[in-house]
């Protein structure tokens, strides 16, 4: 292993053939993943303009049930904030302002934390369940997978969380801060995406 | 060219400009709808 450390230190010329020489293997996977959700987004997205659109079925309110737009916008203002807190964390590892770094990441880590425990209670108290109509299957798989998204999220900024109170990452290295804050900003994208067109549209 | 996978940065970059391009065509709809 310390051998092949050294010889890809001392290695000049080409990259190996399985290796690109222009996008790093970290941020290519994470390239990839996101292009990929989009386009699981997109199938969800498909689903609901065809309710409104090609069908011109009712969107919500329907009957008694209605969305709760305050709640959720008052959820949309936490996630866009942190977006930047995530920011700030990552600004702190650029300038070795380590403490930044630290409670950036946490108040991000507990944001997101907020963002899907308002979601759950969100569910709770709706009146109607996935299979009362289309719209609310529509409703909630849209939701639904976004949420898991940002819970996939939280695991993400668990880690770098945990290794930023450990001391790792440095003004040079923080791939593992800067890789999840791509994804973190990826996740609030597309709530406001989908906050807007499900929610207020 | 703005490139939201490349980096941290300009993914929050990418966010600020769609939080206001999609906030903008939503108050547009809106405020469509309102008046017809």
């Amino acid at each position: 292993m310390e051998a092949a450390t050294a010889h890809a230190e001392h290695h000049h010329g080409p990259p190996a053939a399985n290796v690109s020489s222009r996008v790093e293997a970290q941020f290519l996977g994470m390239l990839l993943f996101i292009i990929s959700e989009v386009m699981l987004f997109g199938a969800f997205f498909t689903a609901y303009f065809f309710i409104r659109v090609v069908s011109g079925d009712e969107w919500f309110p329907i009957g008694q049930d209605e969305l709760p737009k305050l709640i959720a916008g008052f959820n949309t203002a936490i996630l866009i904030s942190s977006s930047f807190t995530m920011h700030w964390a990552l600004e702190g590892a650029r300038n070795e302002n380590r403490n930044a770094l630290r409670v950036g990441l946490l108040t991000t880590f507990l944001l997101g934390l907020t963002f899907l425990t308002i979601q759950v209670n969100e569910y709770v108290h709706l009146g109607f369940a996935p299979h009362d109509h289309a719209q609310g299957t529509i409703f909630y798989g849209l939701t639904g997978l976004h949420g898991a998204h940002v819970f996939v999220g939280l695991t993400l900024l668990s880690f770098a969380t945990i290794r930023a109170f450990r001391g790792h990452f440095t003004t040079k290295e923080h791939r593992g801060v800067e890789v999840p804050g791509i994804y973190w900003h990826f996740v609030d994208v597309m709530w406001i995406v989908v906050y807007s067109t499900v929610y207020l549209l | 060219m703005l490139n939201p996978l490349r980096s941290e940065q300009e993914a929050f970059r990418f966010l600020l400009y769609v939080a206001v391009v999609v906030g903008v065509l939503t108050a547009i709809v809106l405020l469509v709808r309102a008046i017809s």
